[in-house]
């Protein structure tokens, strides 16, 4: 079953500066793309092609690395190296800032939106993770700062169903956080990545846990059920089911995991978008194979930075680079 | 390497690279000299650094050195290592002054005192099974066995830190109208919290912060002012030692505002904290109604209703806002809000704390801010729990050993009254105020790329 990658527009969205992250909204309609030029771009579909439909170039100082919209697609979140991230709410076609969190001593990583849609964690290169609350009356409160891991947080991610939070980090670990009586805490730690680990990405069950990472290989995480399930509900145990090596010639950057087919993307150092799908699955759930269906060696001139699959279009693809283009791609699984 | 400081300090660039010192509060200075000439530099056997010019010339080089004076918890520290931040701090230090005591005239000999502090002698007590009382006499005898003069309690200082905490507040409430800053009065008791409000928050916050001394450093000014008056020694020849339930209490010692320059001694000379003391003693104990950190909200609270609003308040009924480590008192009257405080502990309520005041939306007038979730029984440098025993067992033993203690109410305390009216009345408010008051200063942040790692 070999599949293939067909280019459908590239983008020059922030000239002369890093695009370094890609977001659909959750109506797999608008994209939001932001870049070292500190400003965010919102883009949307007009006809064939994809226009720019709102620039928010005043939030912030620095480069913005990561922008995330809220599950109810109101609201969008940006998390710069100025420290701050800032929470915008979507007005018609317009966004307006809401508020700005503060608190991280220097450059925010990532920033992302729990399913529920009233948590947010953020990380950053002061090694730690912050887990904020929203009220209904858009007010934003720190609820806990867990300091997990001893250097730079690249990547948070929530479990798609539970209120599960995971990192990643320059430490190497990934780190899984639970809240325990009213605090958050790091309920396991995963190691066996060689060296930094960019980013992560659940499948869209929730149970198993993709990791990618500067040594070159994308590590899949299974949670191990203790015999009947998960009795004592406090400890999470995962354990490393299958490495996938010798694909990638540089730092994997980013993963995704598509919820509408489960195929998994990465952003490679390489400039090459690949595509890895999973074998039959019943074989042997405790050994998962994944084949690489889709290589496109030089989807950009320059390092891919992120990579995300449209929720709602099976196939779309969005892709960034170090050039400050973004490129949108159709995956076939079979061609 | 786990820092032992406060969870609050531990939030900066600390690591054991050493970065150019650009947000070094105290970088070292360096002596350039002009030239085109490439040196190399040697290392000798001892671990001595030494210059080699191109003409073979060999000139010893100069250690760099960090004193935990110098520091401040800055985010620029050349290295984390505890050793460094702490080398003047221990129970070593304290061995050594006793030893040389032993060694020299009876004219060159410290007189040796020790401060202990409630939270500490908690801490023992629940280590070793026994009662707070039980702890503090047998820790006197152990001390004075060693050559210590004299063993006092820091809950006897922390009456004046209260009473003067009262005080504090009425006069800020009183002119609340005309000063926007003077409410809400944030506590001071805690250096962690300080050093980062210092740090992080700077001008913005510090007009909210109460100029009382803590406990700590109120026997500081005690020992070193009036005890040493009455002996007839001079404040130099006094080696003050306490025993704190956290190592943010030796930064506090350490700062510049607590040297004496006139008689070129430090107000407490050396604080170890109560896992370094291994033997435990006792002697005249004070409690005090209220928290674990001190009971600032609880004292505060039932002088300011019955001096401002004529109301008795004999229990504080706490309301849990966001979780444990963050409660509400109110004080109302036919439906109005007259009094409104809180007991804010740990970083995450620290942070939305001061959002809100920077946002103008805190509706306190007064917060004791604490930087260990739970309060100083829970601080870094207390007793850690036995292999069968968790730290939430230990810590509610710990809470109810102090609680156990006999309270007494600063106001009506007779020693304190005297106290205050023989030294600091006597001296007049001129030379009281800095006694018992202190001040804060902002620290610059130099954010610069150099130091970034990716």
């Amino acid at each position: 079953m070999k599949g293939a990658l067909e280019l459908l527009q590239r983008v020059s969205a922030h000239p002369d500066a890093r695009c370094w992250c890609v977001a659909w909204s959750p109506s797999g309609t608008l994209l939001a793309s932001c870049g070292g030029d500190c400003a965010i771009k919102i883009w949307g579909k007009e006809g064939d092609s994809w226009e720019c439909k709102c620039v928010m170039a005043d939030g912030h100082q620095r480069t913005v690395r990561t922008v995330a919209w809220s599950p109810c697609g109101k609201y969008l979140a940006s998390a710069s190296f100025d420290a701050t991230t800032c929470i915008w709410k979507k007005t018609n076609d317009d966004f307006e800032s809401l508020t700005v969190l503060e608190g991280h001593e220097n450059e925010v990583k990532c920033v992302t939106w729990a399913p529920s849609g009233n948590l947010l964690a953020t990380c950053s290169r002061d090694k730690s993770v912050w887990i904020w609350e929203v009220d209904e009356e858009d007010e934003y409160e720190c609820v806990s700062v867990v300091n997990s891991h001893t250097q730079d947080v690249k990547h948070v991610v929530w479990h798609p169903t539970q209120e599960l939070l995971a990192s990643a980090g320059y430490d190497n670990k990934v780190c899984i956080y639970k809240e325990v009586d009213d605090d958050w805490e790091c309920r396991a730690t995963l190691e066996g990545h060689e060296s930094t680990v960019w980013s992560l990405a659940f499948d869209p069950e929730g149970q198993r846990l993709a990791s990618c990472s500067d040594d070159r290989t994308v590590k899949i995480w299974k949670k191990s059920t203790l015999g009947d399930g998960e009795s004592d509900s406090s400890d999470e145990s995962w354990k490393c089911v299958c490495t996938l090596s010798g694909f990638h010639g540089r730092t994997i950057y980013d993963v995704a995991w598509c919820r509408l087919t489960g195929a998994l993307a990465t952003a490679c150092g390489d400039d090459g978008v690949r595509v890895f799908k999973e074998e039959d699955p019943t074989v042997d759930p405790e050994q998962p194979v994944f084949f690489m269906s889709a290589h496109l060696p030089k989807a950009h001139g320059q390092d891919v930075n992120c990579v995300s699959w449209n929720p709602k279009e099976a196939g779309l693809l969005a892709t960034c680079s170090d050039n400050g283009e973004f490129a949108i791609w159709k995956y076939n699984s079979d061609s | 390497m786990a820092s032992h400081f406060s969870g609050v300090l531990k939030l900066t660039d600390l690591d054991d690279f050493i970065t150019p010192s650009q947000a070094c509060v105290k970088p070292v200075k360096v002596e350039k000299k002009q030239g085109r000439s490439v040196a190399k530099i040697q290392i000798e056997d001892d671990g001595s650094y030494f210059q080699v010019d191109q003409d073979g010339q060999r000139q010893k080089l100069e250690k760099a050195k960090i004193t935990l004076n110098d520091c401040l918890a800055c985010s620029g520290c050349i290295t984390s290592a505890e050793s460094v931040l702490i080398t003047q701090q221990s129970h070593e230090e304290l061995y050594r002054v006793l030893r040389q005591n032993k060694q020299v005239s009876s004219s060159e000999q410290k007189v040796v005192v020790v401060s202990v502090s409630p939270q500490s002698r908690a801490s023992l007590a629940a280590h070793y099974g026994l009662s707070s009382s039980e702890v503090a006499r047998r820790l006197t005898s152990f001390l004075k066995n060693l050559g210590v003069h004299h063993v006092f309690d820091t809950g006897f200082s922390r009456s004046f830190s209260l009473l003067e905490s009262q005080r504090e507040f009425l006069e800020r409430f009183r002119r609340k109208e005309v000063d926007k800053k003077a409410l809400p009065m944030l506590a001071s008791a805690c250096p962690g919290w300080i050093c980062y409000a210092e740090k992080t928050h700077g001008e913005f916050i510090l007009p909210y912060i109460s100029t009382t001394r803590s406990p700590q450093q109120m026997m500081g000014s005690l020992v070193k002012g009036y005890f040493a008056s009455q002996k007839g020694v001079s404040p130099q020849q006094i080696y003050h030692v306490t025993v704190m339930p956290c190592y943010d209490k030796k930064l506090e010692a350490s700062r510049p505002d607590f040297y004496l320059s006139k008689y070129e001694t430090r107000e407490v000379d050396c604080v170890i904290t109560s896992g370094d003391t291994y033997q435990i003693d006792s002697y005249e104990l004070l409690g005090h109604a209220g928290s674990g950190s001190g009971g600032y909200l609880h004292h505060i609270y039932k002088h300011a209703a019955k001096q401002l609003f004529g109301v008795e308040v004999d229990e504080l009924t706490y309301k849990t806002i966001k979780n444990k480590d963050f409660q509400e008192v109110t004080l109302e009257k036919d439906g109005q809000v007259l009094l409104r405080f809180a007991a804010v502990y740990g970083f995450r309520n620290i942070q939305n704390l001061v959002q809100k005041l920077k946002r103008g939306k805190s509706q306190y007038h007064f917060v004791e801010v604490m930087a260990c979730p739970s309060g100083s029984l829970n601080g870094g440098g207390q007793l850690k729990p036995s292999s069968d025993q968790t730290n939430k067992e230990l810590l509610q033993q710990v809470e109810e050993l102090y609680h156990g203690e006999r309270t007494s109410v600063p106001e009506q305390d007779s020693r304190v009254a005297e106290l205050y009216q023989s030294w600091l009345e006597s001296v007049g408010k001129e030379i009281a105020r800095p006694l018992l008051h202190t001040q804060y200063h902002a620290v610059e942040k130099n954010t610069n790329g150099l130091s970034i790692k990716w």
